[in-house]
């Protein structure tokens, strides 16, 4: 009898640890994917020389947060190089917002394709994350699926590097001063990764990954421009970061052949509680980001 | 008995006390993937700890020595100590501090999933529980002979005692779970806050009844009534530090990032439950040794029995 429990309690200890480990193995699914971007195949893009653009302004109305400032004090090189560090979740100079994604997230095209079903041509320039001062440098930046990122240490003390997607892979490095750059890429749209250090928790930065080149980031006078794109109607969303998750402004475009359209965006309390019309063509929606990361 | 043997085994108690608290400092500084690497941190056994690297490695050097104090203690044990089941005690002590260092290992491989970080932190909490026992087991208060209490009233105290004891371990559970789910930067889950609310309001009901039944049926009894008060002291504390890890911790998604008071109360927390803990599993081992339910349903079992063989 006692022989017999003991060979249930190995083999029940043994199910258990099996049982444990295939849970911990993360699996990717496709929640959060960017819904425009997962066509695996299609025709790819070839320039026809009428790509127009998406211009515009993101603006933030009211007072914005003041930015908080951060006590850097468990790294003394992080205080030496960068005094006055503080938040860059919200970042606004004379009512203009920076570092808002801007992005096409679908569309057709004026001969009737789905931009979604159309392939482009994966850039071979990398795009670079700079840890420079203790912060991420863009705070905000885009990727196209599988094309090159390179992260840098600038500091002269050791990072580590920890995107945390839903969709794509999750990975963790450290890299020391003076290391080489860390050359990754992901494969699958997403928006938006959110980057963290786990050796400097107030660092973060946010990665917009597209299968399309049509994204930009808005400078710190609030513009952007997305540039190439084919005449069409677009759906083109602004996303703006907060935590927990962030928040995505909507509206139509029609991008004429050589052309430009014009499409500006408001963040901030005073436009959702006012509820005006941020745009000259339609009204922007405020569409929280819940479950997205 | 060794006297010896019995402080060693407090010393091991103590240690992985200490290493409950560096653990859950690493967790409240989201300090868990500060390296990549295990068991090194970035390759060296000592790493220049600058940044949230600081907890991390000082959480694997606490447990390195935890795990050395282990292995001491076992050969101290089979040294000299008599009696074969506090010897084997001590081997699952030595098994649970390997399989702790392993899972370590593996939350920091998988990236802290939540099953893996949540095993790792309730591992913590048996194994700590184990080395307090041995310390008990050890201890001439233990090993002295004592008369055999008759318990009055119903329910038996000592029922109550493994009752709240193992609640308490769920509710460990339960916090570890929660802890986990989401970093200073996110709001904790609202389901598992409220299953950890409740299972609060279950461990005050049944460890406040085991020590009041303590406190009023066995009052001449310093061998229980003085864990009992400990652990109603304990559990006031508890109740208190729980509120203000909420109200902390509630605020913290707003902060650049894991702030000092969030950081101190939520651990002290977690430190204050392990002893909750140990408490009550030294309150219900003494409860076993020298409590007795007179039981006439089993005389009459057994004459029965006996009238049936006959």
């Amino acid at each position: 009898m006692f022989k017999q429990m003991k060979v249930w309690l190995v083999l029940t200890t043994i199910f258990s640890l099996v049982a444990l480990v295939s849970s911990c193995n993360k699996t990717a699914t496709n929640e959060g994917a960017a819904p425009t971007n997962d066509a695996t195949a299609g025709e790819t893009y070839k320039s026809t020389g009428k790509e127009g653009t998406v211009t515009g302004v993101v603006a933030y109305t009211g007072t914005p947060p003041a930015p908080k400032k951060i006590d850097a004090s468990a790294d003394p090189v992080c205080g030496q190089q960068n005094p006055n560090l503080s938040t860059e979740d919200t970042v606004v100079k004379d009512g203009k917002l920076a570092n808002a994604f801007v992005y096409i997230k679908d569309g057709t095209t004026a001969d009737g394709k789905k931009i979604t079903a159309i392939t482009f041509a994966t850039p071979t320039d990398a795009v670079t994350l700079n840890q420079k001062g203790c912060h991420y440098v863009p705070h905000v930046l885009g990727v196209q699926t599988n094309q090159k990122l390179k992260i840098v240490n600038s500091d002269p003390t050791q990072h580590n590097i920890h995107p945390t997607p839903k969709v794509n892979q999750e990975w963790n490095q450290t890299q020391p001063n003076g290391a080489p750059p860390i050359e990754k890429a992901f494969t699958r749209a997403e928006i938006l990764i959110p980057v963290k250090c786990n050796q400097h928790p107030w660092m973060n930065s946010y990665i917009g990954v597209l299968k399309h080149p049509f994204y930009a980031v808005s400078a710190e006078d609030g513009s952007y421009t997305i540039k190439g794109v084919p005449p069409g109607t677009y759906t083109v969303v602004a996303w703006h970061e907060g935590r927990p998750t962030g928040t995505e402004k909507t509206m139509q475009v029609t991008v004429p052949a050589n052309g430009s359209a014009k499409a500006d965006f408001a963040f901030g309390e005073a436009a959702a509680a006012a509820g005006k019309p941020s745009l000259e063509m339609m009204p922007a929606l405020d569409v929280p980001m819940i479950g997205r990361h | 008995m060794n006297k010896g043997v019995h402080r060693f085994a407090l010393l091991v108690a103590c240690a992985t006390f200490f290493l409950i608290i560096a653990g859950a400092l690493v967790t409240s500084h989201d300090a868990g993937l500060a390296t990549s690497d295990w068991p090194l941190s970035n390759g060296q056994f000592f790493p220049k700890m600058v940044g949230n690297l600081f907890w991390e490695h000082g959480h694997r050097l606490v447990a390195t020595t935890v795990g050395l104090l282990t292995i001491g203690l076992v050969i101290f044990l089979f040294a000299r100590e008599e009696r074969s089941w506090v010897r084997r005690l001590g081997l699952v002590a030595l098994a649970g501090v390997i399989a702790q260092g392993l899972l370590g290992g593996l939350t920091v491989k998988l990236m802290l999933p939540l099953a893996v970080s949540t095993a790792h932190a309730t591992l913590a909490q048996l194994f700590f529980c184990t080395t307090v026992s041995l310390a008990v087991f050890t201890s001439s208060s233990w090993t002295k002979n004592r008369p055999t209490i008759e318990e009055q009233g119903s329910p038996a105290v000592r029922y109550v005692c493994a009752a709240a004891a193992v609640t308490i371990f769920l509710q460990l559970v339960i916090g570890a779970t929660l802890r986990h789910s989401a970093t200073w930067d996110k709001p904790l889950p609202t389901n598992l806050l409220l299953t950890h609310v409740g299972g609060a309001i279950a461990v005050t009901i049944l460890l406040g009844s085991a020590a009041l039944m303590i406190l009023r049926r066995q009052r001449s009894e310093t061998f229980l009534v003085r864990p009992a008060k400990v652990a109603l002291s304990l559990l006031a504390l508890q109740l208190c530090l729980g509120v203000a890890a909420y109200l902390t911790r509630v605020a913290s998604p707003n902060d650049p990032q894991p702030l000092n008071p969030m950081v101190g109360v939520t651990v002290a927390h977690v430190a204050c439950g392990a002893l909750v803990f140990a408490t009550a599993i030294v309150l219900t081992l003494r409860a076993f040794k020298v409590l007795r339910t007179h039981e006439p349903a089993l005389v009459v079992q057994s004459s029965r029995s006996l009238e049936f063989k006959l």
